[in-house]
């Protein structure tokens, strides 16, 4: 930190929602040398925070945008895996050669050794590349492979490591002995304790995994359906030099990409065996998963088995919170860790211990949220519940214990807008078919963006003709970062969006995140801004110059570029410039060395629902979302990230779940015939708010948005379906079957 | 006839439907039978023998008739993707389970994963790639965000096209109806709707504007 740095004041904070007070305050931030000054809440946008369309929603639209699976070259042959059908087990032979001899067919590689470990269904075990799919899988047909199977578990409750289920579900094991939470829990009035479970979400990203890959000579051209260019491009480079290959350059491009929700963040054995054939066969190959390997191979969100007891004041504060959750892993035993709410128990004794157990199926994949969805089912859930027994409205249970001022308002403000009171007034005719209900439950995420290592960094040009071009190699996964690089740069030089050309996904480009953890935007947002804020200042010193006036003079905006009544016109400044175009690199600084206004996002989401008593089908008829990201830069793009958040959630508390075959240790729904995504006839009446906080970290001061309203509703749904019944149903997804179940023992 | 998950306040749709080409085809023992029949005489056909191996057929795409070559197992997805470069319509599932292939055969939606593409051929056959930027169907998806990763997008809009034509003004029922094969992972469905409503209310012709 050699450079001086120069303070800045700003006001930051959000004006009211409606109905609670302003919280805007000031505060004195030091950018580092060089940065764009910070926007606050005070700055007038043009662009930014407004209703722009998605800037590649055209070419989508169309199908002219080329996805990974529709990238295609004269000779090019496609390609498929070998797939172990057993769970566990050793592969003790492997003959290729038929397939080999096989016309059409262009190489044939084993992807594991004999005498190796095969660690569950799906493991991949060889791969062909043919003229077409049709020959390939003819071709796999004609591989011999031969295996000694051992004994698996592909349900974690099977597993020695699991604890024991009672008949009614509760974890039947004594908790760790501890008297200080022991004296804290009977220090309460109101006590509870309840066990709850979710099961595996498949990310069922609507393009498979898979990769395209062409070389030329030692040059090695990938097109990757991933979440992750940069890294991608690293795990090929060191997987193909660790097989001995001569590896010149390696070039990634994602331009476009079918969805990942996390899945999508490495070339996985795909995406090297796609590699490996290619050098083979000496022609370019697509290797695009099928469903069943979509659903069974690249990760899941893993399933979860969580305790909770607790104790709640005299004034229904929480005096104690104790904890304990089981993560129901695939082979690698990890990934399963469940995340709850711990606001709520800032002030109390609390005791938080989590297991992850292993089983015979593919690993857990980071997945929207990773442990929030169900770790916050099972506690908004248990609040629900310990509201009951103390005769306290949930929405009053959270605005006594929720510490955060944001979730406040955003509590108070959506209890207002969804009908709250009136929800909770709702009285079912027990003798009636069809039970409404309400519930409510809370959102978190802590991504304010970071700056990288190196720092990720931006390309801003602006040419001749008066367009402009803000490049990245990160990746837009349908986010919208291409829409975010053109309103930034279009409010910092001031001029209409549709000058602006952005390009993502092309490691010729300067490096980004990974786009997980909703890092992306909060990540590259100040970068945007800082390339243009350069590019800027170059222009500047070539209209200062043809004006003849002081450069510090000469301001850039509202389409013009000059001093007082000298003003360029955009298109006649740009015409200064020569035939090589203004070039900028931005950085992304580290975020300022102040605390920002919130370290995080805050949601809250309401559901209401619909309960056929007689079938026991849950229908989500109503959900309003409230959800912060810091500065909301392209609003329709965040309502559409919140409002499918929503969807997802319906889908996740109603119908996902993966089945597994415990004999043969195969998913038996591994389709999307049996493996039920929500549809359009799930969708309920949805509406979201966007709540814009100026949180003065970074120049920009975006926060991230993937995550965080993904993890509200599930909890609310099930909160809702408590309502309706009468009786918590504990386990995830709400099934007709578990939610009869529950009101027969009401009845009983 | 009405099937018990049809909406109380949707017309049926008249031609052939995904459904009755499931059952024909489920019916009919005889190769290719489940289009075809809909719409030729049920006079004796001349046998004709193909493959193993490829031929050339020849399919009537977006108006213009193009030669493509194919084995008698080729899908009709397959033929447009690989054959034709037509990459519009996206291979999701292979299955007819999502809706992603979605191309409409004479004016019907068609999940094109589960048509072979000889039993294409002779049909009039319409894809994503014919609706141009300026088609009123196309600039509401864009003007109501109705897409994210955009990868279930060709086939929304291929089913949204189908409902606007045959419903003129859909009911939001109607509309979750004509969209319940289509999946959407990014959950664009709400706003899919709001997009065929806008074009709806326009009363411009969708699907009409040139493409590709």
């Amino acid at each position: 930190m050699s450079s001086p740095r120069e303070k800045v004041e700003i006001t930051v904070g959000y004006r009211s929602l409606g109905g609670q007070p302003d919280r805007l305050e000031k505060r004195t931030v030091d950018p580092e040398a060089g940065d764009a000054p910070p926007w606050d809440a005070n700055t007038k946008m043009q662009h930014v925070g407004g209703d722009h369309s998605r800037v590649d929603g055209f070419a989508k639209a169309t199908g002219r945008a080329k996805y990974t699976f529709d990238v295609t070259f004269p000779g090019m042959l496609q390609a498929m895996i070998l797939r172990s059908p057993v769970a566990r087990g050793k592969l003790t032979g492997l003959e290729l050669d038929d397939a080999r001899k096989m016309p059409g067919i262009g190489a044939v590689i084993a992807l594991k050794e004999i005498g190796s470990q095969v660690r569950f269904v799906g493991d991949a075990v060889a791969a062909v590349a043919g003229s077409n799919l049709n020959l390939v899988r003819d071709a796999l047909e004609k591989i011999r492979a031969a295996y000694d199977a051992e004994s698996h578990i592909v349900d974690y409750l099977q597993s020695p490591d699991a604890p024991l289920l009672a008949s009614d579900g509760e974890i039947d094991a004594e908790w760790p002995a501890e008297p200080e939470i022991e004296a804290a829990l009977a220090a309460g009035k109101t006590s509870h304790a309840a066990t709850y479970r979710t099961e595996v979400q498949t990310h069922s990203s609507l393009e498979s995994h898979g990769h395209v890959a062409r070389w030329d000579g030692n040059d090695l051209e990938v097109w990757a359906s991933t979440q992750a260019t940069f890294g991608v491009r690293g795990e090929l480079s060191r997987a193909l030099q660790a097989r001995g290959l001569d590896v010149g350059s390696v070039t990634v491009h994602a331009e476009f990409v079918g969805g990942g929700f996390g899945s999508k963040f490495g070339a996985g054995v795909e995406g090297l065996a796609c590699c490996l054939l290619a050098r083979e066969a000496d022609a370019p190959v697509k290797l695009m998963l099928d469903r069943f390997e979509e659903h069974t191979t690249t990760g899941n969100r893993p399933s979860a088995l969580m305790q909770a007891r607790a104790a709640l004041d005299e004034k229904g504060v929480f005096t104690a919170w104790d904890w304990r959750s089981f993560g129901g892993c695939g082979f690698n035993k990890s990934g399963g860790r469940v995340a709850f709410p711990e606001y709520y128990v800032g002030k109390a004794k609390t005791r938080n211990k989590h297991q992850d157990i292993a089983a015979d199926t593919d690993p857990a994949r980071s997945m929207r949220a990773p442990g929030h969805p169900q770790g916050f089912f099972g506690a908004e859930l248990f609040l629900d519940e310990l509201a009951a027994k103390a005769g306290i409205d949930p929405l009053e249970l959270r605005l006594r214990n929720d510490d955060t001022v944001i979730r406040r308002d955003q509590w108070q403000f959506g209890a207002a807008q969804f009908g709250w009171q009136q929800g909770r007034a709702i009285q079912n005719d027990p003798k009636a078919r069809y039970w409404r209900g309400v519930g409510l439950a809370s959102a978190r995420w802590f991504q304010l963006g970071n700056a990288g290592r190196p720092p990720h960094g931006i390309t801003c040009r602006i040419h001749q003709d008066g367009t402009v071009e803000s490049r990245s190699g990160a990746q837009d996964i349908g986010t919208g970062l291409k829409t975010v690089l053109t309103l930034l740069t279009a409010e910092e030089l001031g001029i209409e969006p549709k000058l602006v050309k952005a390009t993502t996904g092309h490691t010729g480009d300067p490096s980004g995140p990974g786009s997980g953890g909703s890092t992306t935007t909060p990540s590259l947002a100040p970068a945007v801004r800082h390339a243009a804020f350069l590019a800027k200042q170059q222009l500047v010193e070539l209209a200062a110059k043809h004006l003849g006036v002081p450069v510090g003079e000469v301001t850039c905006g509202n389409g013009t570029v000059g001093k007082g009544t000298a003003q360029l016109p955009w298109a006649e400044a740009c015409k200064l410039i020569g035939p090589n175009p203004i070039e900028a690199r931005g950085q992304r600084f580290n975020n300022y060395r102040e605390p920002p206004f919130h370290r995080g996002v805050c949601g809250a989401q309401f559901a209401e629902v619909q309960v056929d008593s007689w079938t026991g089908l849950v229908k989500v008829t109503r959900m309003l979302g409230i959800q912060d990201c810091g500065r909301v830069i392209a609003k329709k793009l965040a309502e559409s990230q919140v409002l499918g958040a929503m969807i997802q959630g319906v889908s996740y508390a109603v119908h996902e779940q993966r089945i597994m075959d415990h004999a043969s240790g195969r998913m038996l729904n591994g389709d999307f015939l049996r493996y039920k995504i929500a549809g359009s006839v799930d969708l309920p009446e949805l509406r979201c708010i966007m709540h814009s906080i100026d949180n003065g970290h970074d120049n920009v001061g975006a926060a991230g948005l993937g995550e965080p309203p993904s993890v509200a509703a599930p909890a609310a749904i099930a909160n809702a379906v408590f309502h309706a019944i009468g009786v918590p149903v504990r386990h995830l997804p709400l099934t007709p079957d578990k939610v009869l179940a529950a009101i027969a023992k009401r009845k009983a | 006839m009405t099937a018990p998950h049809d909406p109380p306040d949707g017309p049926r749709r008249s031609g052939f439907s995904r459904r009755s080409f499931l059952k024909g085809s489920a019916a009919a023992s005889v190769a290719g039978a489940g289009l075809v029949a809909a719409t030729e005489p049920l006079a004796p056909r001349k046998p004709e023998t193909y493959g193993p191996g490829e031929h050339e057929i020849k399919l009537r795409v977006n108006g213009q008739d193009r030669l493509v070559k194919v084995e008698t197992r080729t899908t009709l997805l397959d033929a447009l993707r690989d054959g034709l470069d037509l990459t519009g319509a996206k291979k999701i599932c292979d299955r007819g389970s999502c809706g992603g292939c979605t191309v409409l055969v004479e004016g019907e939606t068609v999940n094109s994963c589960l048509m072979l593409a000889m039993d294409a051929v002779g049909h009039d056959l319409q894809t994503v790639e014919s609706l141009g930027e300026n088609d009123p169907l196309i600039e509401s998806f864009v003007h109501c965000d109705a897409l994210q990763c955009g990868f279930c997008t060709p086939g929304m809009v291929m089913s949204s096209l189908a409902c606007l034509n045959h419903r003129g003004q859909p009911t939001k029922t109607q509309m979750a109806h004509d969209l319940s094969g289509n999946l959407c992972r990014c959950g664009t469905y709400g706003r899919v709707m709001e997009a065929i409503e806008r074009t709806a209310k326009s009363g411009k012709p969708a699907g009409k504007a040139g493409g590709r």
